[in-house]
Order: structure tokens, then sequence, then C-alpha cells
């Protein structure tokens, strides 16, 4: 089991170090920080100095191993337009962030695996057949389609919810649906297929055949074998909460970490970016891990499987 | 001892003359959705050399010669009542008196030679040697410095490539003195960059960063707080000397999206929303409430060329370029009409040095093939690469244009890219590119003769450059002959524009603001956003 861990550990690492070191290079190559701060009218000397002052004018590699020196002694960076560490500024914006994605997340959990297992026990009827079309509806809408319909009816039409800002608690509502309801869509449809693979099982049939009340074969033997796809979705909207709403925040105006993305991204602001970046490889990477842990509870046989290579 | 109820009655006395100031304080809190307040994150024009950052900075802080936006942009007082020449290179101001700053300070001459100090302009840049830096101090702004960011004294310095020095002639009296004679020193002073700052404001500070972000001025409008990338908080300076401010609290917001801002504009969350592009007039009037202000700005929208590149090396294919052009369809189907086209690069408040009989080159389709067919041009590829609407209405523009150009034969291969690097990327051969252009005062100076002389961006990035016409750069710089100036900036407009173009004029840039209709405020022939009294409610009703 511990070498299972040390292995998925040290995969996680270099995932990290991977995108780490893709997005430093894509960044570094497509764009100077100091036309793009500075505008294109600024003097040339003024350029050169920006440039100079924060190390632009060093070989790419030589940046690339000081940024690694720096980031092993902790240090992530300084923004090049803020004058601040960036984890300070990425830090500020997390809360603004996480206020939108938790409530969006328990949104997607709590109507979109109800409604999957709702459809999958009474498949082709007309419930199922409308849960299926929210759930399509939700995950083709693009977010910035929805968010902005949803603004025109409940902020302009009707006057009822801002349409945008973080002025008070009701500025939150219609960015968590638009976030939520395309994931319970996902969720949905998942936990649907999942449900219906499992209940066609010889098990099910058995433990039905034996005279099992329907609500205990339900909850006993399909929900538990059915979660594990749909634990690996959630596992990868976990992993998103911290930057999972860059449309979103941008239609609403939401100051996150989205945000803060495309304003560093647009204007190289490389600490910030590739702050953001280190932040949501490693929340992704640490959810997988669990989610990979979270299989072996749910299924003992790979419990078994895992111990058993490891013999 | 104190009964309850004369306690009740102290606190509730106490109370009154708050809660009277309360009531008779009826102005409006005004919010303004813009698509972005500052580019650097902060509001020092020194750093933030943008047209966004222009919106906000002079209702913060002010000039000592200010611009009449509504009467042909002309130069008025200020903070400087008067002013007058000394001699070619001296310019002596009187100030006005009575004036407070944000922190309660009274502006005087002090104030003044701070804001032209080294410390918090040119740093160790030389008036003889404008190309002197810092560069060797790795200095990373937000380090709780004083010190300068490296890119301020080389900014400050083309401002004024030749000022000496602020001198004090007594506490309401200063005199700008230059090393050379220079006919612009008062156009200068009114541009941006030369705002006044409070020297006890910038001193209590603890850096630079976070004085360019609460700069204590003498603006209209205070700084209560700035959250970059967010929001702009401003409160009514009350003791403005020119005349209460007509909004408490003016609160500009950051709404990329321009749907949103159009939006919240009609959802009554902002009052006016700014960067309306002119597609979304229509919309935005359809709603009876809703008007949309604005139109030509103080800057142009030009294409600029590569003379580097082969094909373009000879001058007639890129004047067959500028014939091609029908600028009028495109304003008609870009703009709505809503612009204009300008006499070539050059404004109205140059005033007598405008070229006023100048046209830019006419649209004529026949004269453009006869010039490709003299240079020979057998269709060789010409890149142009495009930024994603950098500038309203740019691809739709550059598609328009690469087709007016497919008309007469030339072959423009658009290629989209993402940023100003791989724009100007010398790896690659170039060839025409969009650009804009301003001016920073009311002279050929501060504008074209700026952009492509010899020290300008234009010859930086090795696009262009015309000998004869850097030396006339030089001379319209520094004599004080206005005739023989007119004279050389004609003979500059035709060597730019016409003989050996550097570029060629597509249209006058415009901005719109959409607003709620009662609301009585004009929009300047800028960015620049006039919440002044004198530009607000009765004043500016019939």
């Amino acid at each position: 089991m511990l070498r299972y861990l040390a292995l998925r550990l040290a995969r996680a690492a270099l995932t990290i170090v991977l995108v780490v070191t893709f997005a430093f290079v894509v960044l570094r190559l497509s764009g100077d920080p100091a036309l793009i701060i500075m505008s294109p009218e600024a003097p040339v000397e003024a350029i050169e100095a920006f440039r100079h002052a924060w190390g632009l004018d060093q070989p790419i590699w030589v940046q690339y191993l000081d940024y690694f020196r720096a980031i092993a002694h902790g240090d992530l960076g300084v923004s090049f337009r803020d004058g601040r560490p960036a984890i300070e500024l990425v830090s500020e914006r997390i809360p603004a962030t996480l206020a939108l994605t938790i409530p969006a997340l328990m949104l997607k959990l709590g109507v979109g695996i109800p409604a999957g297992i709702h459809a999958a026990l009474h498949r082709n009827s007309t419930s199922d057949r409308l849960v299926m079309a929210g759930a399509v509806a939700g995950f083709t809408v693009p977010s910035f389609v929805l968010g902005l319909l949803l603004v025109l009816l409940f902020s302009v039409q009707l006057g009822w919810l801002p349409s945008g800002g973080q002025e008070s608690w009701r500025s939150m509502i219609l960015p968590v649906i638009t976030l939520g309801f395309g994931g319970a869509g996902v969720l949905a449809r998942f936990t649907r297929s999942a449900m219906l693979e499992v209940l066609g099982q010889p098990y099910i049939r058995t433990a039905s055949a034996k005279g099992v009340p329907w609500r205990q074969v339900v909850r006993g033997h399909a929900l538990p074998n059915a979660a594990i796809p749909t634990v690996t979705v959630v596992g990868f909207m976990v992993g998103s909460l911290i930057a999972g709403a860059v449309v979103v925040e941008s239609v609403f105006s939401w100051p996150g970490v989205g945000r803060l993305l495309v304003v560093a991204v647009s204007n190289r602001d490389l600490a910030v970016v590739q702050c953001i970046l280190l932040l949501v490889a490693s929340t992704m990477v640490a959810s997988n891990l669990v989610v990979d842990l979270l299989y072996g509870v749910l299924d003992p046989r790979l419990r078994a499987g895992a111990t058993a290579g490891a013999h | 001892m104190l009964s309850r109820r004369t306690l009740a009655g102290l606190a509730g006395a106490a109370s009154l003359p708050r809660f009277a100031i309360a009531q008779a304080d009826n102005r409006p809190v005004i919010t303004v959705a813009v698509q972005k307040i500052a580019i650097t994150n902060t509001l020092d024009l020194l750093r933030e050399q943008s047209n966004v950052g222009e919106r906000t900075s002079t209702l913060i802080n002010e000039r000592l010669i200010d611009l009449d936006w509504f009467n042909g942009i002309t130069q008025v007082p200020g903070l400087a009542q008067s002013w007058r020449r000394i001699d070619e290179a001296t310019v002596e101001l009187s100030l006005r008196r009575g004036v407070k700053f944000h922190n309660g300070d009274e502006f005087t001459a002090e104030d003044v030679a701070f804001s032209f100090s080294r410390t918090r302009m040119f740093g160790d840049t030389r008036p003889d040697n404008g190309q002197s830096l810092p560069v060797s101090s790795a200095y990373l702004i937000g380090a709780g410095s004083k010190e300068l960011p490296a890119e301020i004294p080389p900014v400050a310095r083309r401002a004024f490539p030749a000022l000496r020095g602020v001198e004090i002639v007594d506490r309401y009296t200063v005199r700008f003195v230059n090393a050379t004679p220079d006919v612009t020193l008062e156009g200068r002073i009114a541009a941006n960059g030369s705002e006044i700052n409070s020297r006890r404001g910038y001193d209590e500070t603890d850096s630079w960063l976070a004085y360019a972000r609460k700069p204590v001025g003498t603006g209209p409008y205070k700084v209560r707080e700035f959250r970059p990338d967010t929001m702009l908080i401003l409160d009514a300076h009350d003791e403005y000397w020119g005349g209460r401010p007509p909004i408490r609290t003016l609160r500009f917001v950051e709404v990329p999206e321009v749907s949103s801002r159009v939006n919240g504009l009609l959802s009554g969350e902002y009052q006016f929303a700014c960067d309306i592009p002119p597609d979304q007039i229509a919309e935005v009037q359809r709603h009876p409430g809703f008007e949309v202000v604005g139109g030509p700005i103080l800057n142009i929208r030009f294409t600029d060329f590569d003379k580097s590149n082969v094909v373009l090396a000879d001058p007639r294919i890129r004047q067959a370029f500028s014939h091609a052009i029908d600028r009028t369809a495109i304003i008609e189907a870009l703009w709505s009409g809503r612009t204009t086209i300008p006499a070539g690069l050059q404004f109205d408040f140059y005033g007598d040095m405008k070229i006023a009989d100048w046209r830019v080159p006419e649209f004529d389709q026949v004269r453009a093939r006869e010039l490709l067919r003299q240079a020979g041009y057998k269709g060789e590829a010409i890149p142009y690469r495009l930024l994603n609407n950098y500038y309203t209405n740019q691809v739709a523009s550059a598609q328009i244009l690469v087709e007016m150009w497919r008309q007469v034969g030339l072959n423009v291969e658009l290629s989209m890219v993402e940023n100003w690097t791989q724009v100007r990327d010398r790896s690659r051969p170039r060839g025409v590119r969009d650009w804009s252009g301003g001016a920073a005062f009311g002279d050929p100076v501060g504008g074209m003769l700026n952009t492509f002389g010899p020290n300008g961006a234009g010859q930086a990035t090795g696009e262009w450059r015309n000998t004869e016409f850097d030396q006339l750069c030089v001379t319209i710089q520094t004599s004080t002959d206005r005739a023989l100036r007119k004279k050389l900036f004609r003979r500059a407009l035709e060597i730019a524009e016409r003989e050996d173009p550097a570029y060629t004029v597509l249209h006058q840039n415009a901005t719109f603001t959409a607003k709620r209709r009662d609301i009585a405020w004009r929009a300047t022939p800028s960015f620049v956003m006039d919440f002044r009294s004198s530009n607000w409610g009765n004043a500016i009703r019939d």
C-alpha cells in the first residue's frame, strides 16, 4: 500500500513539474510582459529598463532555473503589475472563487446525483426523458450563454437580482446557478449511465429474485457499485474548485481567481499565472489522489488488487 | 450621577449634527462600468501610459495648465491662474491661491517643484541626455521602496526632454526652465504626466506603489479605495477650488464583458457604461431611458508600413495601399457614420500649426493599380499581423482593408497574433500592421513627429526612417519661428503620408459611453470623464 501511495505521489509531483514547465515556456515565448504592461508606445529605454529590472533580459534557461530555485525556497515570485508576492494576490482571490464554486458544487451534487438515480430507476419514463433533456441542455449550453440569459431575465427584465459584482449575497445567486447547472447535467448523465449498467448486472437480479426489497437492493448493491464513475467526475469537479469559474467570473464581473488568471495571462504577469497553475495542478492532483484512494474504499476488489500488486 | 434619560438625551444631541449633515448631502452615488480601470494597477500616469488611465486621473490629480475639452481643447488656467514667457526657454506660472489638497494641505510652489523633481519624475536622467537610465538598480515595485520604478524616468524625460528644473520664485510663483528653446513647453505642462502631487502626501506614504494607488491631489474627487482589477471608489473633495463636486461617491467598477456592462446599465446597477462598441449603440438606445454619448476622440487609427519589407521598400507600393482604401465605406459600415476622416495625422487643437488644407490620399483604385504596375509588383504576399480587436472594430476593419487592397491587386495575408511582441517580431518578414496615435499636447511635436521622429517608436521598431524627415523633426522641435515650423511640418506630412509613406490614416478613433438619459452630462473628445459641477446637471441643461 505504501509503495502504491509513493508511486502515486511521485506521479503527482511529476505532473505538477510538467504543468509548470509547460506554462513557463509557453508564456515566455509568446509575449514580452514589458511591451504588454507598458504599452507599445512606451520609450524603448523604459521597456529595456523594465526587462532588466525583472530579469527578463536573461536567457530563458537562466530564468527557468532561477524560477525553480525560488520555488524550492517557497518563493512563488512577485507580480510585475502589482509588485506584491504572487501567492498573496492569489490567496486574496481564493475566498471569492470558493464562495461561488463550493455552493455550485453542492448544487451539482444535490441536483445531479438524485436526478441521475431517479432517471435510471424510471428508465424510458416521461420523467427520465425530462431529466435527460435538462441534463443535455445543462452541459451543452455554454456557461456564458446561460449566464447572459439569466441576467437578461432576472436582472434586466424582472429586476430581481444584480447582474454582476460582489455587492451582497444576492450577487452570488446567478453565477452559482450558472456554474451549477452545467455540472449537475454532467453528473446526472454519468449517474444514470452507471446506475443502468449496475442495474443490469446478474447480482442485482439475484438479489431481487431472493426477495430482497427493491429499495434495499438499490441502496445496498446498486448505489455503491455505481458510485465509482460518479466519484471520478466529482473528483474532477473538486479539483477545479479554484480555477473552474473563469468564464462565469468574467460574465458576472466576480473578482475571483478566474478573472485574476485572465488578466495575468493577457498581461503576461508570469509569476501570478504560474502561481495559479501550480495551485490548480496541485488541487487537481490531490483530488485525483483522493479519488484513487476512494476507489479502494468503495470497491474491495481494487484494494485487494493493489495489495496483491504490492506483494 | 447621570440618569438614563439624561444620557439618552445627550446621545441624541450628539448624533443630531451628524444626522443633519448626512441629510443635507443628497448628492448621488454614481457607478461607472468600465472595461478596465488601469492596465498597470496604478493611478500614476507616468506609469499608466494608457487611454483608460486618463479616464480617472484628472478626477484626482490636476495640472497647472488645464485643457478645455469642450472648446477646441484649448489651454485654460488650471492650478496656475496665469503664465507668461520669460524667454524662449522659460515659462513663469502664477499659482492659484487657496487650493486644498485632499489631505487638507494648501497647494504651493513647493508641491510643483516636488512634482517635477528627480525624486518624483526624472531619476538620474539629464535634460541634455534623455537616454541615461538607472537600469542597474534591480528595483521591484512594492518592495516598500520610494525609489521610482525603472521605467518612469525615461517616460518623464520623453515628456520633458530638455527640462532643467522648476525654480520656486515665491510661495505662489514657479518657473519652468528648459535647457533649450521650446515653444511647446506650455503644452507639455498641460499634458498627461504633468499632474501635481502633494509633497507631504508622498512623503508620508510608505512606498512609491502605495502612493501611486492612493495619490493625494487637488482634483474634485479623492481616492477612498482602489481594489486592483476590480473597483476604484472616489469621494467628493468638498474643498475643491472649482466648486463642490456634484457626486457624493463615484465608483468605477471593472466589467470586462460588453454585454455585462450594457445589462448592468439597463438593470439600473450602473449609471454609466463605458467602452461601448458601435454595434451596441442601437441596442442601448432601443430603451427609452438610455442614450449613448461620445464620438471621435484625440486619437487616429492608421495602417503602419514596414519599409524594411522587400516589397514595401518601393514607396509606390505603399502609396497604392493608401489610394486603395475607401475610408468612408469603413466608417459607414463599422462605425455607423459616427466618426470622421481626419486631415492626416494631425489634430484641430494644433491651432495655427495645423495644416488646414491637408487631406489624406484620395480613394482612387485606378491610380493604385497604376502605381503597382509602375513598381513592377507581381503579387508577392505582404504579411499583415493582426491583434484580436485591441482597437475597436480592428478585425472587421482588417478584413475590409484586405479586400479593398485585393481589388487593386495587392496580395495581403492576414495572420492573427496574440500580442504586440508577435506583431513586432522581426524574425519573420513584417509588412503592414495596425496602430493608432494621438498627441500629448497641441503641437505636431507632441504627435506625429514624436511617433515617427528619431526617438519615436516607429523608428525604434525598425519599420521606417527618412533622413530628411529626421532633420525636419529636430528643427521643428527646437525652432521658435512659428512660420518656419509650420512650413516644415507641411513638408514632414508630405514625406510621411505621400512621398515615402510611413503610414496611411484610416479614421479618427471614437469612444462611446452609454448612460441614463436623465443624467445631464457631456462626454469629452477623449477618454477623460469630467464629473465636475460645470459638467453636471443644471450647469449644462438648456
